[in-house]
């Protein structure tokens, strides 16, 4: 892992207009993507955590511009050149998604029912104008990389399992060699003992072939895994970026802190350990003023709710969003364990 | 309490499913008790046959070919009902169904219909088993809604489902299932569909309510993590079969089965060091209608052997722990190897 930015993103937004009445009328704006600024180096996994609604997969879809940003710079550090893909052509894209590759949550849809492997796999190189009889001699050559014998060419989705097809979904992203890969919950539908396969195949092919992971997902056991770096997103906004380290063991924002100490752990012997955070994700549509977190916070002060921070470094790499981010004691009894219930 | 007869015990339960490609022997075999006041824990991945063998219970199947007997002891005296042998539109089994089993479903999103509103599902379980006046019924409504940690409730009786949130309309559900005071409560994957800090609110409300009711619980997941935390006794199974039964934490620091075993090894853990390997599961679970005879789990099973073939043994191993599996029998005098003798 190296100091080198691959992909630079500045002040990334998308708003996606609520529309009311017969003319359709913009009545608001929900902010699924407000404000985002964050860097990956090469050859790290960046982790971006996030319950649902935060924004994650509006996120991962304006990177490759299969949603439009509204605001902001996305700066891809090809090979050859720095690109701003928010701005980027045509033509200019085709090259970037040589460079950039996604893999969808989930295997069941994403995959065309009518397609066999082969063509699913090569789509990638045909969009990049390479002739149908090399296409299909590179897909053959890389079946068995991500763990698929070369007999699965030929068969259609409906014919694999849920972690099969996630190997193809990986094949038809690893395809064009990019040196960026984009990962949107790729185990979340898999069941548990396939999961720990598709993690290692994921490890595997990033020492194999040097790739640079942005890897989306809500279950922090397998982000903290697979991460170098972890970025946690509440509603819209990074609340806290920092390594895998002081994510989750010098946590400075109270929802990372929350975050962490909901997920449960997988031991009879450590129960009513967690902390169980009040209250449901506010609305992206009218988040709440100052601190989006302030309704949910039990540190919330006047402050919060009136004004918004700001993304602050708190030196090393690491940044929080809390005005009170020196001072917070968040191993304070509030995060104690539950004892007693009901 | 816990000494006297469990309030309901599977016996033998075979649940098989004509189809065209052939018979489906969804679940095969399957034994076991609940006790009164207790959480029993169904854990297993897709396919494995939990969620049928929990619709079964309440005869949701009118389809299935069932065979076994489900005997339900509604008070220590009682004389057991046989489930099995109920006439599954009948009205001896809708009686039960509701007020004194209830069941939450798995999709919050998809369990409430769109069409009414979520005051009048309540009051359609509550009309259906208790006789109330209007008055009565609306109070008691509201007072499920407010237990089940709904803020507002009287304002949010006339919400139609859309209008709520994922966890909100997860407690819905819960307040629909326990607005008669049901002796056992079957949880089918309750809290799936949603997040981290939703799914720590849900479960904290199950457990909750378990020892105010004095309620049995049967909770049915694929998540160890929620095993762990909730249940007191657990049975694994895969493929329509079960693999092994253990009280929870006996289970969890002295798994037999292979499979117990290879399952708790691929969950990642606060300890797991980070970018290893994880353990894994060779293959993926097959189809159940070409299930390998004998033991189902032989073909990804690292300790399988020549005997596999046919079908395994249950071995004990202690007061209520069972594994099926052939690894205990000694291969020439035919004994049990690691039989635990009271």
């Amino acid at each position: 892992m190296s100091d080198t930015p691959i992909l630079q993103v500045e002040h990334l937004s998308k708003y996606f207009p609520v529309q009311r009445g017969l003319f359709r009328k913009t009545v608001a704006h929900v902010k699924a993507v407000d404000d985002v600024t964050f860097t990956v180096h090469k050859g790290e996994c960046l982790g971006l955590v996030g319950e649902s609604g935060c924004g994650k997969t509006t996120l991962a879809r304006c990177l490759l511009r299969l949603v439009e940003p509204d605001k902001g710079r996305i700066v891809l550090h090809g090979e050859q050149q720095a690109l701003d893909i928010v701005s980027a052509s045509r033509k200019e894209m085709l090259d970037v998604r040589r460079q950039m590759q996604i893999i969808f949550q989930d295997p069941f849809s994403s995959l065309d029912p009518r397609w066999r492997v082969t063509d699913v796999v090569a789509e990638p190189l045909i969009a990049q104008r390479i002739g149908r009889a090399e296409a299909a001699r590179r897909v053959l050559e890389l079946l068995p990389t991500v763990g698929l014998g070369a007999h699965f060419a030929d068969r259609f989705p409906h014919e694999l399992s849920g972690g099969e097809r996630q190997r193809v979904s990986i094949a038809r992203a690893l395809i064009v060699s990019p040196p960026l890969v984009v990962a949107d919950e790729p185990v979340s539908a898999l069941d548990v003992s396939v999961r720990s396969q598709i993690i290692n195949l994921l490890l595997d092919l990033q020492s194999q072939m040097n790739l640079t992971y942005i890897f989306i997902a809500h279950d922090l056991s397998i982000v903290k895994h697979i991460s170098h770096r972890i970025a946690v997103m509440y509603l819209g906004q990074l609340v806290e970026l920092g390594t895998t380290r002081q994510v989750f063991e010098q946590y400075r924002h109270p929802y990372t802190k929350a975050l962490l100490a909901s997920a449960l752990i997988p031991d009879p012997t450590r129960r009513d350990e967690g902390y169980v955070l009040e209250g449901e994700v506010p609305s992206p549509i009218n988040p709440p003023s100052g601190c989006h977190f302030s309704t949910r916070c039990p540190f919330a002060q006047e402050r919060c709710s009136a004004e918004e921070p700001a993304l602050r470094d708190m030196g090393d790499g690491h940044w929080v969003r809390c005005h009170f981010a020196e001072e917070l004691d968040l191993s304070e009894e509030i995060f104690a364990p539950v004892a007693a219930l009901g | 309490m816990s000494d006297t007869h469990p309030i309901l015990e599977v016996l033998d339960l075979h649940v098989h499913f004509k189809m065209l490609a052939g018979m489906v022997r969804a679940v095969d075999g399957v034994s076991f008790a609940i006790e009164r006041g207790r959480c029993l824990g169904i854990v297993g991945e897709s396919g494995c046959g939990k969620s049928v063998t929990a619709r079964s219970i309440l005869r949701l199947l009118p389809s299935s070919q069932t065979s076994g007997q489900i005997l339900y002891r509604s008070d220590t005296d009682n004389q057991p009902v046989d489930l099995v042998s109920l006439d599954p539109k009948g009205n001896a089994i809708r009686a039960i169904r509701g007020r004194d089993i209830a069941m939450i479903f798995q999709e919050p999103m998809t369990s409430l219909t769109p069409v009414y509103t979520i005051g009048e599902q309540i009051l359609e379980s509550i009309r259906q088993h208790q006789t109330l006046s209007e008055d009565e019924a609306y109070e008691l409504a509201v007072s499920m809604l407010n237990k089940v940690g709904i803020p507002d409730a009287e304002r949010r009786f006339g919400d139609y489902p859309h209008q709520m949130s994922g966890g909100m309309r997860q407690r819905v559900m819960i307040a629909i299932a326990l607005s008669c005071q049901p002796r056992i409560l079957i949880a089918d994957e309750p809290t799936t569909a949603l997040d981290v800090t939703i799914q720590a609110q849900i479960l904290r409300l199950i457990r909750s309510l378990q020892r105010d009711l004095d309620m049995s619980v049967i909770m049915i997941t694929h998540d160890l993590a929620v095993i762990a935390q909730l249940a007191d006794f657990v049975v694994v199974m895969y493929l329509g079969q079960m693999a092994e039964q253990a009280p929870v934490v006996e289970l969890f620091q002295n798994p037999k089965h292979p499979y117990t075993q290879a399952l708790l090894r691929s969950i990642v853990r606060p300890d797991t060091p980070s970018r290893e390997q994880l353990h894994s599961i060779s293959g993926s679970v097959p189809d159940p209608r070409n299930a390998p005879s004998g033991c189902r789990f032989r073909n990804r099973c690292p300790s399988a052997h020549d005997r596999c073939v046919q079908d395994p043994p249950v071995v004990t191993f202690g007061p209520r722990h069972t594994a099926t599996c052939w690894l205990y029998v000694d291969e020439e005098t035919g004994t049990e190897t690691a039989v635990f003798r009271s």
